[in-house]
């Protein structure tokens, strides 16, 4: 092929690897679509009627899960737990939401991966096999990190790689959008996290939604000021990328004066006046949480017999990582 | 026993080589209530951060000199210790709440302080009743509106018995009906002995709920005067650009030292300000929005004349920014349904433009502006708005950094300017692309009145270069002293419209009270 072209498909390769989950992100969630996935509203299904403790333990055991076997379980438990978005409030726009977003981040786990593989790490994963080729590298690319061949295997692996990291973001967003901040806050008491700890955490579930919407309206003004003025539609709307970066400073400056309020506000109702906390409700564990608990003693079964299975992460001879 | 003690006080704020607060004596007994006044950066929140100890265990400052409530030293006591004798209200709800529900934003405090549950169902109760809000306990934060989200903080708050309050300007964020919830609450809080400490701009408003005045500039108290003083230090209270009503400086100037009504009605006759007509119709809008569920938010339609300043005033919640959002094309979509949507500036349609093009014509300032600076200088700020619309030259920058006196802090960061420098950059950046309609939403909001006066005489030069202004406020005042047009509007339509006049008689049942000097000036006019 003429270097030119190789050296240019290279860095659209490059560039596209960031920029496609980035897109995927900006235009069909949107920064209104983002705060509606990472803020908790009322409502009364499953989820929602959960003790925090037992959604925290379910969280622990999808970790335990997927830390320890084979990558396509995390997929299968991936799909699992998305259509369960189904059973959340607005549930059809928060499963679109919470798909784009799991799409995403597998693009953008795997382009991030791939690459960057070595031929070493995919004999161990991938032994007795032959691999493809499907792109070489110009060879000053090896100074990103990059390995200057990639192939169908690394691709592969990274895939596998970023099936680990999904079920977590989805299940997250599941306790984030199901659990309100107070009983964060009991639930955190009751298993003794520290309460600056605490405290962090629940400033960030109630901060991050506002991020978002404080970006919104940034990204807006600029727009209003004339961003993209005289140019075609499309170029317009991919200039929403650079509106975003450069949003980020006014609105970090913005939340910074609101968290200092939000400090002193907690500060002159006791907050940390003792170690611990009483507690307005007591967090009972209901009929549904016992229901719950069986199904993460599934999950940790499930682990435990794909590992003897032979579909445990360590297990190289299964093809997979 | 004292409420307050200090002696000697120095307060130096980490980085500053002079001390941002000076007092050397200041007693409160216990049960006065106290208003601190003055203009914004005088050092009023100094003050009551001192008090309730927020300086220096949350803030760092350097602090000299005894400090002491309830007999306690504040500098050597922590703060979990000094809030269980003084309760803090701050000026922005929002900011506040921490929690989801109502309830559990009133219990936040008493679980802190390791109240059991049985004690704190009781105290709850208790406090929910006396702000009203026990109808609201299980109602989600975000649904209040503001003044009942202060009450639920004030809950929250009085839940813990505190022997003192500290209200940081506790309605400058709020409705007017949220302002006269918290009020009476004011006066209900009065009778139950509690001391009060009010930090607030609006004197006339709270005059009646407390017993003493402190004026703080420049890092002093520079007035102690007890309430009924207030009339024999009207001029001075107005020389320090205090919100002081007019009827009480021409009180003063006949040499009287109380307030007495009828001889206003018989000598008071100011004329009411100068209001222009306008010209042709600048903007005209009709606009249905409602929400997925079918209710409508905003089904009015708006029309602006020419060259005048046109005040919108209503409740939180009756559709003030949705309306001004909508004009901008500023809707998202995906949260509401937009029925009907006509935009129109000197008879240019934008119905079908989006918010470049609209930008171009119409100028729209959301009430939490700073969010917009994107550049680190004041001069790249504006530069940025010129480049975007290619319209940059350097003369041309000279010349916006000059028409709005800007030249001298050209090369600051805008956030970090002062709030009039920060709005007039904001303002120039919006108006550079060339709009000649200006839609402000809530600029007045937790602004003192040499900030707003300052706002209102930019508005009105600008109203004189042609410019045609929309101003969404809570500020009866403002609107009285520099507004063209009144236009209220109530569950998302305009129900009243016209010149200040015509329109105030008729306000109070949308929650819209004037000031005493309008009513005492259309009274005594009578």
């Amino acid at each position: 092929m003429n270097p030119l072209v190789d050296q240019i498909v290279s860095w659209i390769m490059v560039f596209s690897g960031s920029l496609i989950p980035a897109l995927i992100i900006v235009f069909l969630i949107g920064l209104t679509g983002l705060k509606e996935i990472t803020k908790y509203e009322a409502y009364n299904t499953f989820f929602y009627k959960l003790n925090p403790v037992t959604k925290f333990i379910f969280l622990i055991a999808v970790i335990a899960l997927i830390s320890t076997t084979i990558w396509w379980i995390g997929a299968i438990f991936s799909s699992i737990l998305l259509f369960s978005f189904l059973t959340l409030k607005d549930g059809v726009k928060r499963f679109s939401y919470a798909s784009f977003l799991f799409i995403s981040s597998l693009l953008g786990g795997t382009w991030d991966t791939a690459p960057f593989l070595s031929y070493q790490a995919l004999q161990r994963a991938f032994p007795n096999q032959n691999f493809t080729v499907i792109w070489v590298f110009p060879s000053y690319f090896t100074v990103m990190g990059y390995d200057k061949e990639l192939t169908l295997q690394a691709l592969f692996f990274a895939l596998q790689v970023s099936f680990r990291v999904a079920p977590l973001i989805l299940s997250g967003l599941l306790f984030v959008m199901t659990t309100s901040t107070a009983e964060i806050f009991r639930m955190f008491t009751k298993v003794k996290v520290p309460i600056p700890i605490t405290f962090s955490v629940l400033v960030g579930v109630r901060t991050i939604p506002r991020i978002f919407e404080l970006l919104d309206t940034s990204v807006k003004m600029q727009y209003i000021r004339g961003l993209g003025y005289g140019k075609p539609k499309f170029v317009q709307s991919l200039l929403i990328v650079e509106a975003i970066f450069l949003a980020i400073v006014p609105t970090i400056v913005y939340l910074f004066k609101g968290a200092k309020n939000m400090g002193i506000s907690a500060a002159t109702r006791g907050f940390m006046a003792y170690p611990k906390r009483t507690s307005l409700e007591e967090l009972k564990f209901t009929r549904l949480d016992y229901y719950f608990f069986v199904i993460i003693a599934l999950i940790i079964a499930v682990a435990i017999i794909a590992n003897i299975l032979g579909f445990g992460r360590t297990i190289s001879t299964a093809g997979g990582f | 026993m004292m409420f307050v003690e200090i002696e000697n006080l120095k307060v130096t704020y980490l980085g500053k080589d002079k001390p941002s607060l000076v007092v050397d004596r200041l007693n409160i007994e216990e049960g006065e209530a106290v208003l601190i006044t003055g203009k914004s950066g005088g050092g009023k929140t100094t003050l009551v951060s001192v008090i309730n100890g927020v300086i220096p265990h949350l803030i760092k400052a350097e602090v000299e000199g005894k400090v002491k409530v309830f007999d306690l030293d504040v500098f050597s006591s922590n703060l979990s210790k000094i809030s269980r004798y003084i309760g803090t209200l701050l000026q922005d709800p929002d900011t506040q709440a921490l929690n989801y529900y109502v309830i559990d934003e009133v219990a936040f405090g008493l679980e802190n302080y390791m109240v059991p549950r049985d004690e704190m169902i009781k105290r709850i109760e208790e406090s929910m009743k006396i702000t009203g809000i026990y109808d609201l306990k299980n109602r989600e934060i975000n649904t209040l509106s503001g003044g009942e989200l202060q009450r639920t903080v004030l809950a929250s708050v009085l839940a813990m018995r505190p022997k003192a309050l500290i209200l940081d300007e506790p309605t400058s964020n709020i409705d007017p009906q949220g302002t006269k919830e918290i009020l009476e609450l004011i006066k209900k809080i009065r009778e139950e002995g509690i001391s009060l400490i009010i930090v607030e701009h609006k004197i006339e408003r709270v005059l009646e709920f407390v017993d003493r005045i402190l004026v703080i500039d420049g890092g002093k108290i520079i007035l102690d005067i007890k309430k009924d003083e207030i009339v024999d230090y009207a001029d001075v209270l107005h020389s320090l650009g205090l919100e002081v009503p007019d009827y009480m400086i021409f009180l003063k100037k006949s040499g009287l030292k109380v307030i007495d009504y009828e001889f206003l009605k018989k000598n008071y006759h100011p004329s009411p300000p100068e209001r222009k007509d306008g010209k042709g119709e600048a903007l005209y809008a009709k606009l249905k929005v409602k929400t997925k569920g079918g209710n409508y938010i905003v089904d009015t339609e708006i029309s602006l004349r020419e060259g005048t300043i046109t005040a919108l005033m209503g409740r939180n919640g009756s559709g003030k920014t949705t309306l001004l959002k909508g004009i901008m094309g500023l809707l998202d979509k995906k949260q509401v349904i937009v029925e009907e949507e006509k935009v129109k500036v000197f008879n240019i349609d934008l119905s079908k433009e989006n918010l470049i093009v609209r930008g171009a014509y119409i100028a729209y300032l959301p009430q939490f502006f700073d969010v917009m600076f994107v550049k680190r200088k004041v001069e790249d700020e504006i530069a940025f708005s010129m480049k975007n619309r290619k319209i940059y030259s350097k003369e041309k920058l000279e010349e916006v950094l000059s028409a709005f006196s800007l030249t001298e802090v050209r090369k600051e960061d805008p956030l970090l300017l002062s709030m009039g420098q920060r709005r007039r950059v904001a303002l120039a950046s919006v108006l550079v692309g060339g709009a000649k309609v200006i839609l402000l939403d809530e600029p007045t909001s937790g602004q003192d009145w040499y900030h707003r006066e300052m706002l209102g005489k930019e508005l009105q030069e600008l109203r004189e270069k042609g410019y045609t202004i929309l101003v969404v406020t809570h500020d009866s005042r403002f609107v009285d002293k520099f507004s063209d047009y009144l236009y209220i509007m109530d569950k998302g339509k305009i129900v009243l419209k016209g010149k200040p006049e015509e329109v105030f008689p008729k306000a109070e049942k949308y929650g819209i009270e004037p000031t005493m000097d309008w009513v005492i000036r259309n009274e005594s006019s009578c």
